[in-house]
């Protein structure tokens, strides 16, 4: 059964598909971008409940030879990793679909890239062959590239292009350290898994070249400090729907390869960098906190907000156990949900007030009690707030480096305050106080936007409650996974 | 010369280039496209005969020349970008209609010229396919008689041309007086105890001038730019696809096969034009303003890439140009073909032009965006594919991986300028709408381009298996 090509093809089709359609028939466009992505997150759903929850194994595994001549195949194959971040990243994209319904401006061009940029992003996920990944992963560069750069904000050009470089700089270093991965490797092969068992063979002079280079990639997605300068540009420039993607499946793409090819193909390097990486996480939790807390504007707030948060993940994954691993790995899930609907929130007030000056509010709780009741729970569970999504993941991620790490633990702390101050000091300026008349005139959510965040609010409360709905999906891989760096 | 049979397609190619200058005398001025016509059919035709041969899999040597599948495969090359470029002259107005018989033959010798480059193993006969070449060249460049940059274009390269074949003359008379013998087969087979007289490095340095020049290899590269934007844009393509390729083609035999550049000790001088090649190439592109000079650029920063392969000089960095090779082709031919859509409608060859194009006309854009990034290196396009393979042999050399870097940082300061043309078409606003039209001939030109450059990109494994075929075959 070929049910993760179908799963990566579907959007592909979709696109195809709205590049037929004339330009001029934006319900048909439209319609076609919902039914492509609902369809995907139909196949992904039925994934999750066809997925045998007990084994670490590789499942649904396709292997067909694609270019023979370098030994590279289309191969590929889920474990409870790629199965969470797949189903993360077919809702998140089917909600942003939906949530941008309210563009106007050359429809179909924008769901056209939006759903090529879906396929990329699924086939990154799943592919175990590293060429078929890499190919997946440039996949994912274009239309992002356009998506920024056409129906951005006003400095959508330079934001566009500065996130491209910045990113393909990454990924052309991480080509040549899967180049040098294939020709130490012996028959030369890309198969991830069958690299992971002889990775460990490697002399560590070359495991660190290898793993630098890679890390290059990986890291300038995440982002992690020193190249995180992109991010806050992309973010805040990028229309809404696609911020949500950016920030809830794209950075992603970083801790997961680190996760799926950097710790299992490099062991010895890996411990080798650990040093660095435990101080960089911590950088992009503090400064990214800080960072945070100095903006004006909500949706900048929320891209530095996404440099802290992945700094936790980050932290969770440099503790080189079950515990941080998977916290890693709920971190990025929740971050993706909590954040995703931040995103969309923050969009939904620009749309009706056009600024997002944290000062220019005040006093909404009142007259948008819908509106405010949302934002408040996101908000607490991106601060970390027991009972909601983003208390397990940082939880975790914190109970799982702090036997390995413990003062850079304790620093990292200093992060998780300062988040709470900014949120906290956000929702009193923005919902509490007097209300400004100035927005009088303004409306609660509409349909169209309840349907797009209220989804991920409910998982946010049901992750929060009861996490094992995740946990147990990806549990036993992530134990796999840590008894590999042991 | 016993094996003159193995020449027929050049001499077929020959004389149908001699029988449409003839009939281009007696045909009336309203019929004359017919011409164009008679020259992609005569050309298709040597491409047929071409491709029966390589599936025979026949090779033979002459005196002089060779016949294996490396040649086979430049010779494919070639006769694809003329077939192409024919096409696209077909509605391109600057060729006054009287001149379209001198036109055709002129392109079809030029081929002719590089297909007999392509096997040349005797220098006096490389030299003659050489000027063949350049003077049929020549011509063409300056071929737009009412545009004085056509003039400018065509004198300079003109004048670099002719300095070029006085510097490869010298070398070969070098070469000739250290060895005693103009004929590589010879040679290669006669003795290595030459190798240290300067004489006959030296003469190797200057036959590698002359093909530096022709390939537009810094730092004599000069004359392109303006050879490139002066030309009728057809010729353009041509110039930067097929004599190109034919120049890198025979300078692969000789400098890797015939007479390795490891045992010339030319092998960091090689690498470090390359290196320069791929650099300056790229940076001086970043300040282009007229798509024809921005092209010339990149092509002289392909190049570059092209030459890592030929440095590694390994079978996998020679298979990596001969993929690179046919990656190129397709791709920079149907970069031509759009720029060309976009002038004929706009009027201009100015990057200016490109604005707003993608609401005027969606499916040319993407197309261009898909040449822009095959040239960038861009998955899943045949670009991607054949950077893959130059930096995946200098990766495995390890002595190399140095240009593998320096090539991985171009590609990214080359990702700026053409997505800037990208930028252009779909991020700018213009007030005309109106769509712009290509007429049948062109639009099967970007047709079969694209399609190419896709396949190539998602399915390699076909030219794969070929390129690997021609590099391990020995004679």
């Amino acid at each position: 059964m070929s049910l993760l090509s179908l799963i990566v093809f579907t959007p592909l089709a979709g696109a195809l598909l709205i590049l037929a359609i004339p330009g001029t028939r934006t319900k048909t466009i439209q319609g076609a971008a919902l039914a492509a992505t609902s369809l995907c997150m139909l196949l992904s759903g039925y994934l999750y409940f066809a997925f045998d929850k007990t084994t670490a194994a590789m499942q649904f595994v396709e292997r067909l030879p694609w270019i023979p001549a370098f030994n590279i195949n289309y191969y590929m194959g889920a474990d409870g990793l790629s199965v969470a971040i797949v189903i993360l990243t077919a809702l998140l994209t089917l909600l942003s679909t939906i949530y941008s319904f309210n563009i106007t401006l050359r429809v179909k061009e924008f769901f056209f890239w939006f759903l090529l940029l879906e396929a990329g992003m699924l086939g990154v996920f799943v592919s175990l062959d590293f060429f078929l990944f890499y190919v997946f992963w440039e996949l994912t560069l274009v239309p992002m590239y356009f998506l920024i750069g056409v129906w951005g904000g006003p400095k959508k050009e330079y934001a566009a292009i500065k996130f491209f470089l910045y990113t393909l700089f990454g990924s052309l270093f991480m080509l040549l350290g899967m180049l040098a991965l294939y020709f130490n490797s012996a028959p030369h092969t890309f198969d991830m898994l069958e690299l992971a068992r002889q990775g460990s063979l490697l002399p560590l002079n070359m495991q660190i070249w290898i793993f630098l280079a890679l890390y290059l990639g990986f890291a300038i997605k995440i982002p992690a400090f020193p190249f995180h300068t992109w991010l806050p540009l992309a973010h805040v420039e990028a229309p809404t729907g696609v911020s949500v993607i950016l920030a809830g499946v794209l950075l992603k793409m970083g801790t997961y390869g680190i996760m799926r090819v950097s710790f299992p193909v490099l062991p010895a390097a890996t411990k080798w960098f650990l040093p660095f990486l435990i101080v960089i996480a911590v950088i992009n939790i503090v400064y990214g906190a800080f960072c945070a807390m100095a903006q004006k504007d909500l949706k900048k707030m929320v891209a530095y907000s996404s440099i802290n948060h992945m700094g936790y993940c980050m932290l969770g994954m440099t503790a080189m156990t079950a515990i941080g691993f998977n916290g890693a790995v709920m971190q990025m899930i929740t971050h993706g949900l909590i954040t995703g609907s931040l995103f969309l929130l923050v969009g939904v007030i620009y749309d009706r007030a056009h600024t997002r000056d944290i000062d220019a509010f005040g006093g909404l709780a009142a007259r948008f009690p819908v509106y405010a009741g949302l934002m408040i729970i996101q908000v607490m569970a991106s601060l970390g707030l027991p009972g909601l999504a983003g208390f397990v993941g940082e939880f975790l991620c914190f109970l799982g480096a702090f036997p390995a790490w413990p003062w850079y633990v304790a620093v990292s702390t200093i992060g998780i305050i300062v988040t709470a101050a900014f949120f906290l000091r956000m929702i009193e300026k923005v919902f509490l106080g007097p209300f400004n008349e100035k927005w009088a005139g303004l409306k609660d959510m509409n349909f169209r936007e309840l349907v797009a965040i209220v989804p991920l609010a409910v998982l946010t409360l049901v992750i929060g409650i009861w996490p094992r709905f995740c946990l147990d999906l990806i549990d036993p891989t992530i134990t796999y996974l840590a008894s590999m760096m042991k | 010369m016993t094996n003159i049979i193995l020449l027929n397609p050049e001499i077929i190619l020959a004389c149908a280039g001699l029988l449409i200058l003839l009939a281009g005398a007696f045909i009336g001025e309203n019929r004359a496209k017919l011409l164009y016509h008679l020259g992609t059919i005569s050309a298709a035709a040597v491409l047929g005969m071409i491709i029966t041969q390589a599936a025979f899999s026949a090779y033979g040597t002459g005196t002089m020349w060779i016949l294996d599948p490396g040649a086979q495969l430049f010779k494919f090359v070639i006769l694809v970008a003329t077939i192409l470029t024919l096409l696209l002259s077909v509605n391109y107005s600057a060729i006054q209609p009287r001149h379209i018989g001198t036109y055709t033959a002129l392109l079809l010798w030029a081929s002719c010229g590089m297909m007999f480059l392509s096997g040349a193993m005797d220098l006096i006969y490389l030299l003659i396919s050489l000027e063949l070449i350049s003077i049929s060249c020549f011509i063409l460049t300056g071929f737009e008689q009412k545009n004085p940059r056509s003039a400018e274009g065509a004198i300079k390269y003109f004048l670099m041309g002719s300095l070029s074949t006085a510097v490869t003359v010298y070398g070969i008379s070098l070469f000739y007086g250290a060895t005693g013998t103009t004929n590589l087969l010879a040679y290669a087979s006669a003795a290595d105890l030459h190798l240290s007289d300067p004489a006959y490095i030296m003469g190797m340095l200057f036959i590698l001038v002359g093909f530096g020049f022709k390939i537009s290899m810094v730092p004599f590269h000069f004359w392109a730019p303006d050879a490139y934007e002066g030309a009728p844009t057809p010729v353009t393509a041509y110039l930067s696809v097929a004599s190109k390729l034919a120049a890198l083609g025979a300078m692969l035999r000789i400098f890797t096969v015939v007479i390795p550049h490891g045992s010339l000790n030319l092998t960091l001088i090689i690498a470090v034009l390359a290196a320069l090649t791929m650099t300056l190439g790229n940076l001086t592109a970043l300040f282009q303003t007229n798509i024809k000079r921005l092209l010339a650029y990149s092509s002289i920063a392909q190049a570059g890439y092209m030459l890592i392969g030929l440095v590694v000089a390994d079978p996998l960095g020679r298979e990596g140009v001969l993929f690179y090779s046919l990656a190129y082709l397709v791709t920079n031919m149907g970069a031509f073909a759009v720029a060309m859509v976009v002038a004929g409608k706009t009027g201009s060859y100015e990057l200016d032009a490109y604005n707003g194009l993608a609401r005027r006309s969606l499916g040319l854009s993407i197309v261009m965006v898909m040449f822009l990034l095959s040239l960038a290196g861009i998955p899943p396009l045949a670009g991607f594919v054949a950077k893959f393979y130059v930096f995946s042999s200098a990766v495995n050399s390890q002595h190399y991986l140095w240009l593998a870097v320096l090539g991985v940082l171009n590609s990214v300061v080359s990702v700026y300028y053409y997505m800037n043309i990208a930028r252009r078409m779909f991020f700018t606003e213009r007030k005309d709408f109106s769509a712009v039209e290509t007429d049948i001939y062109t639009t099967g030109v970007i047709v079969f381009t694209s399609a190419a450059t896709l396949l190539m990109g998602l399915l390699p494994q076909t030219c794969m298996r070929i390129v690997k075929d021609c590099v391990s075959f020995h004679l």
